[in-house]
């Protein structure tokens, strides 16, 4: 005994771990001994979890021999020590074989055992039972979840609710127990509360209605089919007996919301309801149906004001997590909706300074979304003073909303500029820097007028700067923006100072950028190139010298536009698919290699195209969670879709070349995306994707036959235009045979006129069927089938069809520049709101929103700016007004464009 | 984001001391059925990963909150141990804040008001009854600090039952027992 008291005492002075072995050996000896020691057993199994919750682990041998030790313990009436014993089987019971043999001790205690360890029991049972051995212990579930004491009921319910995987259908069974157990009110046993002689100054409450909270819980799975049940639930809780605990209110609200989800007809009936706890005492309660208002989008701005406004008292309360939630939750309404939170504007700048730095982070990203034209400069300069004493992590994140903040307000990019020049010259790691220059890189890019100051910038921070990559990426930019401006020589000279003082991987880059400026057709420009060129031939690094002698090389040819393809391309490949088509060149076997790999096959995108999508990536990927990784899974998404696009367009195209009649139209210009010409459920499922091409239309129509035991031959489509002067039709290729349940398509092919022509195109599908033998999946022999049609619904070409997004950086200069307006008034009936018009917009037209128009701030008026480019290269400029009237919604339309034709059929077809 | 309807809410209730060495680590997952996969529950090296990483991010930095890894932390820092309660992103700050201090308010009474990596290895018994009153496999038990220490029973005294119990009930066994057992020795025949 003396030595045990020793060790005991060493173990605590030194901290350290006891050994695994050690206890496992005492253990044995102790819980295997009679009679059972229950304050040594205690200790033990006390020193058993320790090792348990430290990592440690037993394998399946040992701790199922440990396991039948310990239910050895069952012997020793001792209620302290039976109470850990179930700690201890629950712990166990996942990594032991043949847990089941306590299960009986389990039920013993259940029904006859003192009240404390009872719930301690009851939650052991559901560790130990599975879905067949359940059975067993029904009566005693059913018993306990009705049971008067709270803890017991509460146990029971949860561990009702872990048995439902594996056990449904019995405890399906238990729903009127549990239905039961919500609405009756039950306590703790006023002894359990001498546990302890001073519980400080905390009240003993005669109930905390936990099981409430519980049995909702459960109710909501075993019902959750039942939409009408859960309605009734609801109501019944809301209004009759309302729940006490604030936990099950939480889960009823989140309950709540999800129907609304599925059904968004509900939303006007419960609204009522959530807004009626967006006053509670208890803060998870306000914050909950704040959260839920929020996320529904059939309410009104009013509605949701009421939400805002309880979120807006949130702000200011002492505990720090609510206030974490209640920015946390204005945050994600900024992204959809930024001009609601404006009230909470004031709350949020007191804020900045908050000791949390989440709270200050998201305060400040929030504001910034939120931010006007008006107050962006005193935001940004707000902003400036705490950037110092904020972590570089932080600052990436205020980095990058100021960056989507000045795309926004690009008349802005003064103070964003000056902003982000002093915070390059703070100290920081390369992340940072690199989140600062990329944020300069897209001003730039995007923000035209703001070329000559940021560059300047640029010119600066590559003086000095720690970073290789960084200095490459900007010497890249300077080389391709440099030229553009009124005074390129400027930047020579930055660049050169580069050539001289930096290592190899600088320098190289240095030299491509400098060659650039040659290009200009400035002879003095070039001859003075051209010398500092010749220098560079005698660095000492090969990459150098290489890159100078190749660019010296190229700018000597007489012929400069030859130059200009190789060092200044306008046109780039499209890495994803060049990188897919190279692994598939290299995986091929040794016959692939005799052809050499043909570079013309990878589509080009010229430059506004990809500043198209990458501007779209940019606005839309906004910063959702601050520094959680699931940013980046985003924006690969997005870099998917767009590869994902490509690769579409890419197998569309080879698909139609292989048909040798299609394959003479020249090359694919655009094509739609799948329109849906029939419903999902039919017997033949229709889709059609229209293709354009020069002269051409063709529309391909998938048919889908879903049916099992019905063979289509001869499928074919008659397709009517309405007029029949624009789309003249030419063939069609039918398919001929069509199995049960496969797929294919049929090409139905027109000459189009010239220009932007609209159409709608009626369609019947015609068809012999057959039966088919089920087995062999043949029709029989001689029979003939019978002719069949099958009127699908109508195909719309649109504008839309002929025009790709484009991105401009000046969209009111553009504006004015285009030609040819036109206008046009619409009066639209089936819309029910203008955000719904906006988006179905931007669809059909095909054309990107500029100056962030997409974000509708009003629900009486807004004005849409779209720019794009028709397939036939001409600019196209549109500005939709759209206004509510008593009558509907009024829409007025206005296109420019540098053709003619494409303004007016624009304007006269966008509905 | 769509808001958790599962019970499931506690994704673990972690204890480091001032080292970020671990004192209890209980991360969770449903004892029947699937486990989302991704759990750290019965992952040990992202688990250390992730106390390491967590503690480095919170220590001296008194926020009570933080956005990690995914997960909505919860902490509170004592002189030498922070106690840390995780949740999923979507998940009521403000409940699962309730629910740590349910705990922390609980270990204050059965640590008589002196929570320290010390009483807590000495009383490790009785904080591991608290956490496990706490939260069952994830789901929240109870959020009361007096109802959750109510549960927690202390250890047995001794071993040894040389308390002597003088009420009359007390004096009436001990003489039942001498009763009993004298009679027992008296049937054996010595």
């Amino acid at each position: 005994m003396s030595t045990h008291t020793y060790k005991k005492f060493e173990d605590l002075d030194s901290g350290a771990l006891p050994d695994k072995m050690t206890v496992y050996q005492e253990c044995l000896q102790a819980f295997n001994a009679s009679p059972v020691q229950a304050k040594r057993c205690r200790l033990l199994l006390s020193r058993l979890l320790r090792l348990l919750y430290c990592g440690e682990s037993f394998p399946t041998a040992e701790s199922t021999t440990l396991f039948f030790s310990i239910s050895k313990l069952f012997q020793h009436n001792d209620y302290s020590l039976r109470q850990l014993v179930y700690v201890a089987i629950k712990e166990l019971s996942a990594v032991s074989d043949d847990v089941l043999m306590v299960t009986s001790s389990i039920m013993k205690d259940i029904q006859n055992g003192e009240i404390i360890y009872k719930p301690n029991a009851i939650r052991a049972l559901a560790r130990v039972l599975d879905g067949t051995t359940i059975h067993a212990a029904e009566r005693i579930m059913k018993n306990s979840i009705v049971d008067k004491n709270q803890s017991v009921s509460s146990a029971a319910l949860v561990s009702s609710y872990h048995l439902l995987p594996v056990a449904k259908d019995v405890v399906r069974r238990w729903t009127n127990e549990t239905q039961e157990s919500i609405s009756d009110s039950k306590s703790f046993p006023s002894q359990q509360f001498l546990t302890h002689e001073y519980y400080g100054a905390n009240k003993l409450p005669l109930s905390t209605y936990t099981y409430q909270y519980h049995a909702l819980g459960l109710l909501y799975h075993l019902r959750n089919h039942d939409k009408m049940a859960l309605m009734k639930m609801i109501q019944q809780l809301s209004t009759n007996s309302p729940l006490k605990n604030s936990l099950a209110i939480v889960q009823l609200i989140r309950y709540i919301g999800r129907i609304i989800e599925e059904d968004s007809g509900l939303t006007q009936t419960l609204f009522p309801l959530l807004a009626s706890w967006l006053r509670h005492k208890s803060d998870m309660v306000e914050l909950e149906a704040a959260k839920t208002i929020l996320s529904l989008p059939g309410l009104t701005g009013e509605q949701h004001l009421q939400a805002i406004n309880t979120l807006q008292v949130l702000l200011s309360v002492p505990r720090t997590v609510t206030r974490f939630a209640a920015v946390r939750i204005l945050n994600r309404t900024a992204m959809k909706n930024p001009e609601k939170i404006v009230v909470c504007n004031v709350e949020l700048e007191s804020l900045i300074n908050d000791s949390n730095r989440s709270i200050s982070t998201y305060a400040i990203t929030t504001l910034l979304k939120t931010g006007n034209s008006d107050n962006v400069d005193r935001l940004i300069k707000t902003i400036s003073g705490f950037m110092d004493d904020i972590s570089d992590e932080f600052k990436i994140i205020v980095i990058e909303a100021v960056r989507t903040l000045s795309l926004k307000f690009p008349e802005k990019h003064q103070s964003m500029l000056s902003f982000l020049n002093d915070v390059l010259r703070d100290e920081g790691g390369f992340s940072f820097k690199n989140a600062i220059i990329e944020a300069i890189f897209d001003i730039i890019k995007f923000v035209p007028e703001s070329r000559e100051s940021a560059l300047e910038t640029l010119c600066e921070f590559i003086e000095d700067c720690e970073f290789t990559e960084l200095a490459v990426r900007v010497l890249h930019l300077l080389g391709t923006e440099g030229p553009k401006t009124p005074n390129p020589t400027l930047y020579i000279r930055h660049i050169y100072n580069r050539v001289v003082l930096e290592n190899s991987i600088v320098r190289s880059s240095a030299v491509i950028a400098l060659s650039k400026f040659a290009l200009l057709g400035d002879e003095s420009i070039s001859k003075s190139i051209k010398i500092l060129l010749t220098r560079c031939l005698s660095d000492v690094d090969d990459e150098v010298r290489d890159r100078a002698a190749l660019s010296l090389k190229l700018l000597s040819s007489k012929d400069i536009e030859e130059a200009k393809v190789y060092l200044a391309p306008s046109v780039k490949y499209s890495l994803p698919i060049l990188e897919q088509k190279l692994a598939l060149y290299v995986s091929g076997d040794k016959d692939t290699f005799s052809t050499p790999f043909d570079i013309s096959s990878i589509p080009t995108i010229t430059e506004e195209e990809a500043k198209a999508y990458e501007y779209k990536e940019k606005t839309a990927a906004d910063t959702e969670e601050i520094a959680s990784p699931g940013k980046e899974d985003k924006e690969d998404d997005s870099q998917n879709e767009v590869f994902k696009q490509n690769l579409l367009h890419q197998q569309y195209s080879q698909e139609l070349a292989s048909i040798p009649e299609i394959a003479a139209y020249g090359t694919l210009l655009h094509s739609s995306a799948v329109v849906d010409l029939t419903e999902k459920e039919t017997e033949f499922v229709v889709t059609a994707v229209k293709h354009i091409f020069e002269d051409h239309l063709v529309i391909q129509y998938n048919v889908n036959n879903t049916l099992t035991d019905i063979q289509l031959d001869d499928v074919t489509i008659v397709s009517q235009p309405d007029a029949e002067d624009v789309f003249v039709e030419e063939f069609i290729i039918p398919i001929e045979v069509l199995k049960p349940q496969a797929e294919a398509a049929i090409y139905v092919s027109f000459s189009r006129a010239e220009g932007i022509e609209p159409g709608v195109f009626v369609n019947t599908l015609s068809y012999t069927s057959k039966d088919v033998d089920p087995a062999t999946l043949e029709p029989a022999e001689g029979d003939v089938g019978f002719p069949d049609e099958y009127q699908i619904e109508e195909l719309q070409v649109s504008p839309g069809d002929y025009i790709t997004p484009a991105f401009v950086g000046n969209f009111t200069h553009v504006w004015d520049e285009l030609p040819n307006e036109q206008s046009a008034v619409y009066n639209l009936k089936d819309v029910t709101s203008i955000e719904e018009s906006v988006s179905g917009l931007i669809k059909s037209l095909s054309m990107m929103p500029m100056e962030s128009s997409e974000i509708v701030s009003s629900s009486s008026h807004h004005t849409l700016k779209l720019y794009g480019k028709s397939l036939g290269g001409a600019r196209v400029a549109t500005v939709i007004r759209l206004a509510s009237t008593a009558k509907g919604f009024m829409m007025k339309v206005q296109v420019k464009s540098d053709d003619e034709i494409v303004s007016e059929s624009v304007a006269n077809n966008v509905v | 984001m769509p808001a958790n309807i599962s019970l499931y809410t506690v994704n673990s209730i972690i204890f480091l001391d001032n080292d970020g060495k671990r004192l209890l680590a209980k991360y969770y997952k449903p004892p029947h059925g699937e486990a989302d996969p991704d759990s750290l529950a019965g992952q040990d090296k992202k688990q250390a990963t992730f106390e390491a990483n967590l503690f480095q991010k919170t220590q001296k930095v008194n926020g009570d909150i933080i956005l990690f890894e995914n997960q909505i932390v919860v902490y509170k820092e004592y002189s030498d141990v922070i106690i840390y309660l995780t949740g999923g992103l979507n998940e009521n700050e403000a409940l699962l804040y309730t629910t740590l201090q349910g705990l922390i308010g609980a270990l204050d009474i059965v640590l008589k008001s002196s929570i320290d990596k010390k009483s807590i290895q000495e009383n490790y018994d009785m904080v591991s009854l608290a956490v496990d009153e706490t939260a069952d496999d994830g789901i929240i038990l109870e959020t009361d600090p007096a109802v959750i220490a109510s549960r927690v029973t202390k250890a047995p005294t001794d071993d040894v039952n040389i308390k002597i119990d003088l009420s009359e009930k007390g004096l009436f066994n001990a003489f039942q027992f001498a009763k009993s057992k004298v009679s027992e020795r008296l049937q054996q025949g010595f």
